[in-house]
């Protein structure tokens, strides 16, 4: 018998098939404002700015990325965007080519007001490991986009989000704690985040 | 008993400083639970639901794992199965040996510190790295982790910076967190740009889309599973649940209780492989399913591994995770330690509880720890036969009022022999590090009559 048969035969007849599932979760009712996004991401060690309109968009984003180094930016920022001090993300380069970014510029999509989690979609970061190789990461969020509590996030998953192999939720900039617990930024990955509200996408 | 404390008393912390030091920080993770859950109105309902989706899960675990291997098999990735720890570690390093990989870095996974997995690669010439700031300590230190969140939290910043300045050649002395974090930082990157393969663990699988999903502060298992062009995640079986609905309950609980963060800084769903990547699961099942048929242990497999159980744990905070022998220490790690740990010593484990419930008090999926630890007393077949002869002596004490209070006076005649230092002493090590305090001086029944007397 192959394992797989194997375990799966002993799971079978230790399984009860009684229990049925419980059902939708009945979440208690909070607040979705751009506010309190901003307030919860802000714990969380990252920098909310905004929110601003897409007229300004580019400005601000300038400001943000001014003497930074390589900033690159990812699918669905381009257009709402002038020239500016940044380069789009190349076609098909490996990640280790993007070792040297210091800011990356991405589309963020849903952002989570309990936790201050926004989602990152693969679309918007084709190169996976992107968000992680950066020294600083700018996540932009429609204010629209901000939902309550992490129910209503998943709920708002693009129904084919799982097939696209990866999908991120990024709450604050990357931390550790394992020294004393003694909160540290930049373990590995960003270490900054800011996401960018924007009232009026497109 | 009395072997067991024996050979584990020189693995708890030492008094004083290194004691103080750990208690606090485990503690201080409590704290931050607490403020989390008092923050959010829905947190008891939602340990509720959570049991509730787990207890369903487990009761069709068989239909979930094949649906989760027939889903996560169409979206491109590769799924093995483990009979135990040896064949994980087989599988892994058979495709590392495919592929010709010699460098791996790994971020943190309970699933591989239980199979052993380092050192069975290592001794097969393969450099494996972990990358979790935590583990990467307990790595250089060639010890197992103390914590299953904070896998370090027994080591102070000094003892790390000396770690780093004999592996990594940092500066001497160096105790600064927020130095010796960008020392580690800068001595991982390029291990990371160089790796041929990424071996992570799992929090998560879902069964619907065939989804992993990996939960981290630090970012590092993102950077092991994107760099790389082979990724390898190993789960047990018990990881999976059925809907990415579900998933929403799990994470609003896991780093509330874990660290008091309203989520993890990266939640990441990987489905399937990466464009011209390799993405391979490993499931394990290493006792689990005969864990399952147990219908009194089973509930034991929702755990989540939070951490919270060790945290407020009176035993673990004073004792240390090293002292119980297990990759997975704390209430929980006693709790499943007779099912799955391979050494007979684990089975003792529940006997080193206070039974004050503190545990099933904070735990995410509600798992009656204090209950199940009981259990496994009552269930325990493999007392020694000197333990045996105590347990009924103590049975005959405790069963005759008359012959207690004579066994309490004994006690207390002989209290000051036992609490010095010498040969003979039964209590002999536990004198190493500690003081046994002073006793009262009468029995409770005793001082109760005074008490009563002296009010009339
Ligand atoms: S038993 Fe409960 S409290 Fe302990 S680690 Fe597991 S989920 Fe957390």
């Amino acid at each position: 018998m192959s394992a797989r048969d194997g375990v799966l035969a002993r799971v079978r007849r230790a399984a009860r098939h009684e229990v049925s599932h419980p059902g939708a979760f009945e979440p208690a009712r909070m607040d979705s404002g751009w506010e309190r996004f901003a307030s919860t991401l802000h714990a969380v060690g990252g920098e909310p700015v905004g929110p601003v309109q897409s007229g300004d968009l580019s400005w601000a984003l300038s400001e943000l990325c001014a003497d930074a180094g390589r900033v690159v930016m990812g699918p669905g920022v381009a257009q709402s965007l002038g020239p500016g001090p940044w380069e789009e993300l190349p076609e098909g380069v490996s990640p280790q080519s993007l070792a040297d970014v210091a800011v990356a510029l991405l589309r963020g999509s849903i952002g989570v007001a309990e936790n201050g989690a926004v989602a990152l979609d693969g679309r918007h970061a084709p190169v996976r490991a992107l968000p992680y190789l950066c020294e600083r990461l700018i996540l932009l969020l429609e204010t629209s986009e901000i939902v309550p509590d992490m129910h209503q996030a998943i709920a708002r998953m693009p129904p084919d989000a799982t097939r696209f192999h990866h999908f991120y939720w990024i709450s604050g900039p990357s931390k550790t704690a394992d020294i004393e617990q003694t909160l540290v930024l930049g373990a590995h990955g960003p270490r900054s985040l800011a996401v960018v509200g924007i009232r009026d996408l497109q | 008993m009395s072997e067991l404390l024996d050979a584990r008393a020189a693995t708890l912390l030492p008094d004083g400083e290194p004691l103080r030091r750990h208690d606090a920080a485990v503690f201080d993770l409590r704290r931050r639970r607490d403020a989390a859950v008092a923050a959010l109105p829905d947190f008891e309902a939602l340990r509720t639901h959570a049991q509730a989706i787990k207890t369903h899960t487990l009761d069709y675990l068989d239909a979930y794992l094949e649906r989760f291997e027939s889903q996560a098999a169409a979206a491109g990735a590769v799924v093995h199965w483990a009979e135990d720890g040896a064949a994980h570690n087989d599988i892994v390093h058979g495709l590392l040996r495919e592929r010709g990989v010699r460098r791996v870095v790994k971020s943190k996974s309970m699933l591989t510190e239980e199979c052993g997995l380092n050192p069975y690669l290592e001794a097969r010439d393969l450099e494996v790295v972990d990358t979790d700031l935590g583990e990467r300590i307990v790595q250089l230190g060639q010890e197992l982790p103390s914590h299953i969140v904070v896998p370090a939290v027994h080591r102070s910043r000094a003892e790390i910076g000396e770690l780093f300045h004999v592996h990594m050649q940092t500066p001497s002395g160096e105790s600064d967190p927020v130095r010796l974090t960008e020392y580690a930082r800068r001595d991982l990157r390029p291990r990371f740009l160089a790796a041929e393969a990424g071996i992570t663990g799992v929090n998560f699988a879902i069964a619907e889309t065939g989804t992993i999903v990996v939960c981290t502060n630090e970012g590092n298992a993102d950077l092991g599973m994107s760099l790389p062009p082979l990724h390898i995640a190993s789960m047990g079986i018990e990881k999976v649940i059925p809907t990415l609905a579900d998933l929403a309950t799990f994470l609003r609980l896991l780093a509330r209780s874990a660290t008091g963060q309203p989520i993890t800084a990266y939640t990441s769903l990987v489905t399937g492989p990466r464009a011209g990547g390799e993405l391979h699961i490993v499931l394990v099942d290493n006792g689990r399913s005969r864990l399952l048929a147990n219908s009194t242990h089973r509930s034991s497999l929702a755990c989540i591994r939070c951490g919270a159980c060790l945290n407020t744990c009176p035993v673990y905070r004073r004792a240390g995770g090293h002292a119980y022998g297990q990759a997975v220490a704390g209430p929980i790690g006693a709790v499943l330690a007779p099912a799955l740990s391979s050494q007979a010593e684990g089975r003792r484990l529940p006997l080193a509880s206070t039974l004050c419930g503190s545990c099933s008090a904070v735990c995410p999926v509600r798992i009656d720890l204090h209950g199940q630890l009981l259990a496994w007393r009552r269930t325990r077949a493999h007392a020694g036969a000197g333990e045996r002869v105590l347990q009924r002596a103590a049975a005959v004490v405790l069963g005759r009022a008359a012959l207690l209070r004579a066994a309490g006076a004994l006690v207390r005649l002989c209290w000051p022999l036992l609490a010095r230092r010498w040969p003979g002493n039964p209590l002999g090590v536990w004198l190493l590090g500690r003081q046994l305090p002073a006793h009262p001086g009468a029995s409770f029944a005793t001082r109760y009559r005074r008490l009563k007397g002296s009010k009339r």
